[in-house]
């Protein structure tokens, strides 16, 4: 998913980490070691948020496992994320993270007993299939929607508000529910712990009023929401802490600002005030304070820096006649210089060159350098001599990319790189729907290039892969926006998909990632590191390997 | 006016209303006005950095858009004092880029420079037609005028900017965009006060007169009213430049102005805040250059109003 | 009867620019590329359930009667799909935002307080102050203080206000201290922190508009301190005071009104740059939302409100004008 996307589904601006970790590239605890305490009960958290809306209808939610949803919404299987090792998936609601039969086309779930909705009614396996069943309404669409094309037989389906049901998910009892899907799917345990799978009362929540009441099944409820102001967060009285160890419940309250200033935000924080203290940053911490808290000790203890992971790449256009010829393509691959984006982003601090789509950090992943370029600063001489090569004396290509103020400092670096080149790169800065718009269209005209970043839904190389490069993920709002229709490339990704064997699928995706690159249907710029910033009295504030972001769900306050 | 930041030029209403303004003696007054001079100076100075940006610059071997990835720490901060001002960097780098910011100042002030009198070019002359339509013609026409007039001021300058901006193709330079929408959107304040000017002046018996022997209503408008006028417009015209130029960078601070690598103080105003606590020299550049025109062009114009109006002449500043 | 045709007048007046500034507004967005369904339907969208989607939006009609649409819901209220999913849009309906799950109307009275309290606000203390010293720098001309006021009045209507505001909340708000500097707090929570909080807007935008107060009014009053009907009154021997508040205040306040109210009338319909400088969510910030997310319906509508302010604060002095001056 686009990285900087945490909590809502209204399209957000990227702003890009900026904090230089001393130690290893994927070392977890940078300057400001996490404190891991256990979790204190009591106190009102606050977060501090620059988006307007928060989206608290899990069927549109974007959220992460870990971040807003993991507060408010139970799944049948959630992530671990310690502040080392690797995530795992483990069981929620359900006993375990899922019963595979029939090769991995039929997946069954018990539910624990114990578990209750924050208006008190008992969950059970017809609120989950419910919950599943709304994603599917016009009205609720927009959301994290990986299981909408897996489950069968959901051609024409639009939702249980007129009455129909599918038939593929299957409630024998209240406490059992039995997913028939259209192929094996070795992944569906992570797709299971995606919030759009979150249980909603069944026939209580029609469409959109739920929004703004929702009813919830984690450690809080919504005691009220306005958009464009705040969010507050109460305990959710039925929450039974003993059947969830994966969360801490810590603050009794919690109060969501909205529409906050990412730099102003980071200077509150920095300057660690008495209503700061207890409070932490949802936004990646901006460029300028970064090199702010470089010369602060206190600030720099208090700042969490996650392992170089979402990718920052520029898609190449397939279908754009200028770039037909691999040679050229090639020839954009050596002239780019990494080391002025690493810079743009807020130096080494913050991102680390990359060459490989598959992500630090992922099983799976093979490192490899397709085109080595002295120092990563890029070897415009032989990209010059390449575009020779095939006859190409002057070129022009169009950038397209967000407009936010760190795209727009990446995207000016990759300009000035390709124009030591020789080529010449116009910059199309569009709002973050345009940019969507246009590069998730239908229409394969009006870009060359375009600047993105992605980071996967959950850790897995699938989702380094299959939606940026599938051909099945051309236009449509879907992000293969380099519309690669590569025969041989499809042919992996349903290989890999089909296979169930962890480290036997991670070998395919690894052939898979040479293959786009070698096609330099994409440039890798650089893995960000993700930073963010926390009050003095906020404990238990860490990032783990995956995602790049906190684990609101173990926040707790000194008491 | 500021407030609204997107009226386009801001005629300030002080300009006189009801006075045909004097042209004999204004030269000297205007010489007289020391405010006005050192205003008209500075605004020269910064017209001709404007101009010579690119020889200027290459003095010290720099254009806008060259990275100098050298001259910054690796927290993208510049090296030494002053935010890195240096006999290769006249007013020191850009964080993050190392770009030259005399350069940038220098070619920023084309931007600013060119939609701020482009604009407010448009703007008079589309004000002025109007406004002496309006008031000569009087009757149906002036009031078609004011339901157009209400029109535009009531019309979402914001917002058509930005869905404009997304419409025009990349290729088309984003500056004479800006010029024709700032433009267009400023012209009621001036077609107000020409309106009002005109009104008075038909009335006057030497239009009278020449109405009385026969003389054709463009004859008169060419050769009686747009003389008498020529001063009021000229000052109406001066005094809007500041506000155009605020304008454009207000559009560039939220975004919406020429696109990178185009340097425009807006939007180098718009990023060097967040640096101010590391480096304030970033902002000081752009922030000052911007401050300083729109002063000398206030001044100046101020030093021209009270040159050409009679009523004020005599009165110490 | 002279009167109620004027009111007559100018009411169709004020009605045929709404429906036009509407329209525009309408049509505008609706040649933007930016696909509204797409953005809603998410990712993983198959034609069909965009299909489904659009036709839910109500998005899949011919663009006149998506817009006859927009005004009908204004009297009669608005119903998207149909059954237990429909969502309901009561009269007057302005609009329902996919984005925020939101009627438009829900969320302009929620925004409208923010902005009408930084509005209000500055105002008035931009006519109190500008005025004031207009009129002392007139008294005064010439003399040190009239210098002064007026090089700080220059000095304000030169200044950027969004540098302005900037420098305030770093100078105030993180080196002294002493002011907060974002959020806004309602009045109806906490009069107290209300004001507080708007402390920094009120004398960021007041500051630079006190200074053009200040410069027209000082102009005004010069002026009117040189008319003949001064001099008589001086001759007659009243009182300074007298000649100054009575006689040529009063005159030079019509212009200043006039321009104060055609201002406040624009700046309800949302002070955008201080908004998104000090973190307020006024209608401003609602509006530039709605434009980056291409929300059709919540930009119709705030521009439909935006232009009703300044077209009743026209229309307000216009009407002013009328009962004080017969002549017009």
């Amino acid at each position: 998913m686009r990285k900087h996307i945490v909590l809502s589904g209204s399209a957000a601006v990227a702003l890009t980490a900026v904090l230089a970790a001393c130690g290893g590239a994927n070392n977890a605890s940078g300057p400001g070691t996490p404190t891991t305490a256990p979790a204190s009960k009591g106190g009102t958290l606050t977060i501090l948020d620059s988006e307007t809306t928060l989206t608290l209808d899990p069927a549109q939610s974007w959220s992460l496992a870990i971040t807003s949803s993991g507060l408010l919404w139970r799944r049948l299987t959630t992530w671990k994320v310690g502040p080392t090792g690797a995530p795992e998936v483990v069981p929620d609601l359900a006993t375990s993270d899922g019963t595979p039969s029939a090769g991995g086309r039929v997946w069954t779930y018990h539910l624990k007993s114990g578990i209750y909705f924050s208006d008190g009614q008992p969950i059970t396996s017809y609120d989950v299939k419910y919950g599943i069943e709304r994603t599917y309404a016009p009205a609720l669409s927009g959301g994290l929607n990986y299981q909408k094309p897996l489950i069968a037989g959901t051609a024409g389906y639009t939702g249980p508000f007129s009455g129909r049901q599918l038939s593929s998910i299957v409630t024998p009892n209240s406490k059992t529910i039995i997913f028939h899907l259209n192929k094996p799917y070795g992944d569906w345990p992570w797709v299971v712990s995606t919030t759009s799978m979150a249980p909603v009362p069944e026939g209580k929540a029609p469409a959109a009023a739920f929004n703004n009441h929702p009813i919830t099944s984690g450690p809080y409820a919504v005691q009220s929401y306005t958009p464009g102001t705040s969010a507050i967060l109460v305990r959710n009285k039925y929450w039974n802490a003993a059947t969830d160890p994966n969360r801490s419940g810590g603050p009794s309250k919690i109060i969501w600002e909205l529409n906050q200033d990412p730099t102003v935000e980071a200077q509150t924080l920095i300057a660690d005030g008495p209503n700061a203290q207890d409070a932490f940053g949802a936004d990646f911490v901006p460029p300028a304070q970064l090199a702010q808290v470089e010369n602060d000790p206190s600030a720099k203890a208090r700042l969490v820096t996650s392992p170089a992971s979402p990718l920052e790449y520029v898609a190449v256009n397939m279908q754009s006649p200028k770039l037909k010829n691999l040679k050229v393509r090639e020839a954009l691959e050596y002239a780019v210089n990494r080391q002025a984006v690493v810079v743009a982003s807020g130096g080494p601090i913050a991102a680390d060159p990359a060459t490989t789509l598959i992500t630090p950090g992922i099983a799976g992943r093979e490192p490899y350098n397709l085109y080595p370029a002295a120092g990563s600063s890029g070897d415009p001489a032989k990209a010059k001599s390449l575009l020779a090569q095939a006859g190409v004396h002057s070129l022009t290509l169009t950038l397209a990319t967000p407009n936010d103020p760190i795209s727009t400092a990446i995207s000016e670096a990759v300009q000035q790189a390709y124009s030591a080149a020789g080529i010449k790169v116009s910059i199309k800065s569009l709002s973050e729907n345009a940019f969507s718009a246009l590069v998730t269209g239908n229409s394969a005209s009006g870009y060359d290039l375009a600047l993105s970043s992605w980071q996967p839904d959950f850790p897995s190389a699938m989702d380094n892969i299959e939606p940026l490069f599938a051909s099945a993920m051309i236009g449509n709002g879907n992000y293969n926006i380099s519309r690669l229709s590569d025969p041989t490339v499809d042919a992996l990704i349903n290989r890999a998909e089909g296979t169930i064997n962890e480290a036997a699928a991670g070998k395919i995706w690894a052939q898979a990632d040479k293959a786009i690159v070698a096609d330099a249907a994409v440039v890798p710029l650089v893995y960000n590191r993700n930073s963010f910033l926390r009050g003095s009295d906020v404990e238990n504030f860490y990032i783990g390997e995956f995602p790049a972001y906190p684990v609101y769900t173990a926040v707790s306050l000194k008491q | 006016m500021p407030p609204k930041i997107l009226s386009g030029p801001a005629v300030p209403a002080d300009v006189p209303v009801a006075a045909v303004a004097r042209r004999s003696g204004a030269f000297a007054r205007l010489l007289a006005d020391r405010w006005g001079l050192a205003g008209a100076a500075v605004a020269a100075g910064f017209v001709l950095l404007a101009l010579f940006a690119p020889s200027l610059s290459g003095i010290s071997g720099n254009n806008p858009y060259t990275y100098h990835l050298s001259a910054l720490t690796s927290s993208g901060l510049p090296k030494g004092a002053l935010g890195g001002v240096s006999t290769a960097h006249w007013l020191g780098v850009e964080p993050q880029t190392g770009r030259d910011l005399f350069a940038i100042v220098a070619y920023g002030a084309r931007i600013s420079l060119l939609v701020g009198v482009g604009a407010t070019l448009l703007a008079t002359v589309i004000g002025t037609v109007l406004g002496v339509l309006a008031g000569y013609r009087g009757g149906l026409v002036d009031t078609l005028l004011s339901r157009f007039t209400d029109l535009t001021i009531a019309f979402p300058q914001l917002i058509f900017m930005i869905a404009l901006g997304a419409l025009v193709p990349a290729s088309f330079p984003k500056q004479f965009f800006m010029v024709a929408v700032i433009g267009a959107f400023g012209w009621p304040s001036v077609a107000r006060v020409v309106r009002g000017q005109t009104m008075a002046l038909r009335n006057r018996s030497f239009v009278v007169a020449a109405q009385a022997v026969g003389a054709r209503p463009l004859h008169i408008l060419r050769t009686e009213i747009l003389p008498n006028l020529a001063a009021t417009i000229t000052v109406i015209a001066t005094m809007s430049i500041p506000g155009a130029i605020g304008t454009e960078a207000a559009l560039s601070f939220l975004g919406i102005g020429v696109p990178p690598p185009t340097p425009s103080w807006g939007r180098e105003i718009s990023s060097a805040i967040a640096w101010v606590s590391v480096d304030p020299w970033y902002l000081a550049a752009p922030g000052i250059a911007l401050f300083l025109v729109t002063l000398a062009l206030n001044a100046f114009g101020d030093g021209l109003r009270d040159a050409f109006d009679p009523r004020m002449s005599g009165r110490l500043r | 009867m002279k009167l109620t045709r004027f009111l007559l007048n100018k009411l169709a007046g004020m009605i045929a620019v709404l429906l036009l500034v509407s329209l525009a507004t309408f049509l505008i967005f609706y040649i933007l590329p930016a696909n509204p369904a797409r953005t809603e339907c998410g990712r993983l969208c198959t034609p069909n359930e965009l299909r489904d989607v659009r036709a839910f939006m109500g998005l899949a009609q011919p663009v006149w009667h998506q817009y006859l649409n927009f005004l009908t819901a204004i009297f009669a209220g608005r119903t998207y799909g149909s059954g237990a999913g429909a969502i309901v849009c009561p009269a007057p309906c302005l609009g329902y935002s996919f984005q925020q799950n939101r009627t438009v109307l829900s969320l302009i009275g929620q925004t409208l307080p923010v902005t009408a309290s930084i509005a209000v606000g500055a105002a008035v203390l931009w006519l109190v102050t500008g005025t004031a010293a207009g009129v002392v720098s007139a008294l005064r001309h010439g003399k040190a203080t009239d210098r002064v006021v007026m090089t700080t009045a220059i000095v304000g209507v030169s200044a950027p206000s969004y540098l302005v505001g900037l420098l305030a909340i770093l100078l105030f708000g993180f080196k002294l201290n002493i002011l907060p500097v974002s959020g806004y707090v309602s009045l109806l929570q906490s009069p107290g922190q209300w004001a507080f909080h708007l402390i920094l807007p009120w004398c960021t935008l007041a500051f630079i508009s006190a200074a053009i107060y200040g410069r027209l009014t000082r102009s005004q009053m010069l002026d009117a301190l040189g008319e003949d009907y001064v001099r008589t009154a001086r001759a007659k021997g009243l009182l300074e005071r007298r000649v100054v508040v009575r006689h040529a205040l009063r005159n030079v306040m019509i212009p200043i009104v006039t321009m104060f109210g055609l201002d406040v009338g624009a700046l309800l319909g949302g002070a955008v740059i201080t908004e998104k400088v000090y973190s307020m969510y006024g209608l401003g910030a609602l509006l530039i939302g709605a434009v980056q997310t291409t929300d059709l319906s919540t930009i119709s509508g705030v521009t439909l409100l935006a232009a009703v302010f300044v077209l009743v604060a026209n229309f307000l002095v216009d009407l002013t004008y009328k009962l004080l001056d017969p002549r017009v």
